[in-house]
């Protein structure tokens, strides 16, 4: 027998790997749309490059802190042993990252988030284009599920214009040309991102590996064009120290972020990134559920405004509907084999491996217990958040607490059930 | 290990996010 050749996976066990990759997807919108949450309480005319870096220092301490707490640094070291290759794949995908999001503040600036969002949300398309050219993604789907998965990504852009042009506040007079640009570019480095993440899960890498070395890339390129843009080291320094009594916020609004991120990666591994990033996307609603009712955004608005909300959510409810219902058969799945193999040939990855990878299953070998560095990690991350919480600031606004208490349980259930499933299914692999 | 590296730089998808991330950088630097 052919050692490359892929084996097929038996239905039932494709059936719940897909099944725990769209209720990631669907876990991950709701955990990244909710990351926003806490930056709304940084009420500081803080430069938007800054409130950037310090979530993005959140999020560095949470990549590092919850895997080795899930899964330990030793695992984390085997997965890189056997492809580190990958390492420079995810510090490439952290740098595409931090660039786009800076992109977005300036294309909000100049031409609003109404016409900006819809623009860099066109990521999922390119998302779907790099997948079927480059990981077989949508190959031997049938025309029905193609047809599925682009009608669901483009009624969820439409949804997502829809809600972008009632979340604008105003609109800022800029420079239009240079904004649209702007945002353009984000959706192409967004889009483009997925790359390195098909590339490590369909060569058998964790995503709780991946993400440690992409938050390195994030963090570096994150603090980089903050520099940039503060003109040095002691204005940067000067301006973070300044802020200290409301660092806790960004730092958890990053925290929730990476929680988000993490079952978005897990999206990626098992529904692929033709369909991971359109229900990822439904981020978009969650945000726009804490905005409404616990900040009390669009209280007073238009009749238009509201049917504009609801329209919108409906849409991009229908979208994700569509992209879940239609999630990867046999057929498909082993042209995602193919392009396993492909990728274990060209790099000399042992062929157990990624097939282990791709199954969800780990790759056979002793136990690992946590170490004196895991707990470390653990309790140097958790002692920046309580430092932080104990100095931090809680302005003078006025919250639905009630539904901030809905929402959360609701993550929390979230997270608890997609979590519960996905470690019965895949035992985090 | 060398193998990897080299069979890296060969692979056409490693330089689709590396052209990219330059063009992304370059419109940054464009419109700041």
């Amino acid at each position: 027998m052919d050692p490359l050749a892929p084996l097929p996976l038996d239905s039932s066990r494709l059936r719940r790997l897909q099944l725990a990759g769209v209720t990631c997807g669907f876990t991950a919108g709701a955990w990244l749309g909710a990351a926003e949450a806490p930056t709304k309480m940084v009420v500081l005319g803080l430069s938007p490059v800054v409130i950037s870096l310090a979530m993005v220092v959140g999020v560095f301490l949470a990549r590092w802190s919850l895997p080795a707490l899930l899964r330990g640094t030793t695992a984390i070291g085997a997965d890189v042993r056997q492809a580190p290759h990958l390492v420079v794949w995810a510090i490439v995908a952290g740098c595409l990252w931090a660039v786009a999001n800076t992109l977005t503040i300036y294309a909000i600036k100049d031409i609003g988030l109404s016409v900006a969002f819809p623009l860099w949300n066109a990521n999922s398309l390119l998302g779907i284009l790099w997948g079927a050219v480059f990981f077989n993604e949508l190959r031997g789907a049938g025309w029905s599920r193609v047809v599925a998965v682009l009608g669901g990504a483009a009624v969820m852009c439409a949804g997502a214009t829809l809600l972008a042009v009632a979340s604008a506040a105003q609109a800022p007079a800029g420079h239009a040309a240079r904004g649209v640009v702007a945002a353009l570019a984000a959706g192409a480095l967004w889009g483009t991102m997925y790359i390195p993440y098909r590339k490590a899960y369909l060569t058998g890498m964790n995503p709780l590996a991946f993400v440690t070395f992409f938050t390195v890339g994030e963090l570096g390129m994150m603090s980089a064009l903050a520099l940039a843009d503060r003109g040095g080291v002691a204005p940067l320094v000067a301006e973070l120290s300044g802020a200290r009594d409301v660092l806790f916020w960004l730092l958890l609004g990053g925290f929730v972020w990476v929680v988000g991120d993490l079952f978005q990666q897990y999206a990626a591994k098992y529904v692929g990134i033709s369909r991971g990033i359109p229900l990822s996307n439904t981020n978009q609603l969650w945000g726009l559920v804490w905005g409404l009712l616990v900040f009390g955004e669009l209280h007073g608005g238009t009749r238009a405004t509201y049917a504009q909300v609801i329209g919108g959510s409906l849409l991009m409810a229908l979208g994700a509907a569509l992209i879940a219902l239609a999630s990867a058969t046999g057929p498909e799945h082993r042209r995602w084999q193919e392009a396993a193999a492909r990728e274990g040939e060209r790099y000399g990855i042992d062929p157990a491996v990624v097939r282990a990878g791709l199954a969800g299953e780990g790759a056979a070998g002793p136990a690992r217990r946590r170490t004196w560095l895991d707990w470390g990690l653990v309790t140097g991350a958790t002692a920046v958040f309580v430092g932080l919480g104990l100095v931090a600031r809680v302005p003078e606004l006025r919250l639905g607490w009630g539904w901030v208490a809905s929402l959360t349980v609701a993550m929390l259930a979230l997270l608890g059930g997609t979590g519960v499933l996905l470690w019965r299914t895949t035992r985090f692999n | 290990m060398t193998g990897r590296w080299s069979a890296m730089l060969r692979d056409p998808q490693f330089w689709v996010p590396i052209a990219v991330l330059a063009g992304g950088i370059l419109v940054l630097v464009w419109i700041r």
